[in-house]
């Protein structure tokens, strides 16, 4: 990756603020219920590994376009995002865990989901990113280094 | 092929009723984006009721009158839209998506209509669940006149089968919008 040294310890940091703010919103009010906002965000990309070998192959003529369990990966994947953003809201709803362990969950998994896509991301899923970092602000600046970078090999 | 390409063609009817939302220029990645607002819809829809259901798990006498009782709560009932809308899914998304078009001298054209009756039967069922809630939502809900937070959990439940039947129609433009390009480019 062209980005270099810089992205990487950028991006440690950047799980390591999310898993802490994850750990403190369960850990301050002594409600380890938020703890399953972390393994959401986790498994997310998941089905998106699992299926993306199995569409393309020598015969077809586009990468990755138009096959069965691509889309499924995908659908699944979005499913668990937004699971992992709705889980804390609605246990807040129902108050399950006070407001603020659902707002700190929520940023800390964000910040452990934009991790894990920043990380290892193809086109359009870093597309996704950009659409979704509108909540997280800051770090929006950093994708659109990173998709800078990517168009040099297009 | 046998058919003019035309804004009248008929077999559009199963296809994709809104051809204006093809234009949408979102490039290469239209099929992917389409695909995973599909699922975040799919999961909105299903997080709107369990909201309801864990709010009607955990409801709680009111506190300056701790007798009063809880009038209602979500029972089975609630599931049965929601689980028409699933299945409804489940069997739209189960059909070939070239059968329903009909083209010929593409498999059994004979299928043709098997399919779009099993189209039929998706579509019904995903209409009959949201039908359902908002029945359930009148009946359980508004005409016994429960107070706004026991309401709630009807409109979750209406709120739920509309994003249900949302993502199955933004799945369903998703996955065949872009075959009529290919098709173009393979003639």
């Amino acid at each position: 990756m062209a980005a270099g040294l810089k992205t990487v310890i950028l991006l440690s940091f950047v799980l390591a603020v999310g898993f802490l703010m994850i750990i403190l919103s369960c850990a301050l009010w002594s409600n380890w219920l938020p703890l399953f906002v972390a393994l959401t965000f986790v498994v997310a990309p998941l089905p998106n590994a699992l299926f993306s070998h199995c569409g393309a192959d020598d015969f077809s003529t586009d990468y990755g376009e138009g096959s069965g369990p691509i889309d499924l990966g995908r659908f699944i994947t979005a499913f668990i995002v937004v699971t992992g953003f709705s889980l804390p809201l609605v246990l807040a709803h129902s108050e399950i865990i006070k407001p603020g362990a659902s707002v700190m969950s929520l940023i800390g998994g964000g910040c452990v989901w934009l991790f894990g896509r920043i990380h290892a991301s193809s086109d359009n899923e870093r597309l996704l990113i950009s659409a979704c970092s509108l909540v997280y602000g800051t770090i929006l600046a950093y994708t659109a280094a990173f998709r800078q970078d990517d168009s040099d090999f297009e | 092929m046998s058919l003019p390409r035309s804004d009248y063609d008929p077999r559009r009817v199963c296809l994709n009723p809104f051809p204006f939302l093809e234009n949408i220029n979102l490039g290469k990645h239209r099929r992917a984006l389409g695909v995973y607002l599909a699922g975040g819809l799919f999961s909105l829809g299903i997080w709107a009721f369990l909201d309801a259901t864990i709010l009607s798990a955990h409801a709680h006498p009111p506190y300056n009158e701790p007798d009063y009782p809880v009038p209602v709560h979500v029972t089975f009932a609630d599931w049965v839209p929601g689980i028409c809308s699933l299945l409804g899914i489940l069997v739209i998304n189960l059909i070939d998506k070239d059968r329903v078009r009909g083209d010929e001298g593409f498999g059994d054209s004979r299928a043709v209509w098997r399919a779009r009756l099993f189209l039929f039967v998706g579509f019904a069922l995903m209409a009959g669940g949201l039908a359902g809630s908002a029945a359930l939502l009148v009946l359980k809900y508004v005409l016994p006149g429960y107070p706004d937070q026991y309401q709630y959990y009807g409109f979750a439940n209406v709120a739920e089968n509309v994003f249900l039947m949302l993502s199955a129609v933004v799945l369903w433009i998703a996955q065949s919008g872009s075959g009529e390009y290919e098709y173009n480019l393979s003639i």
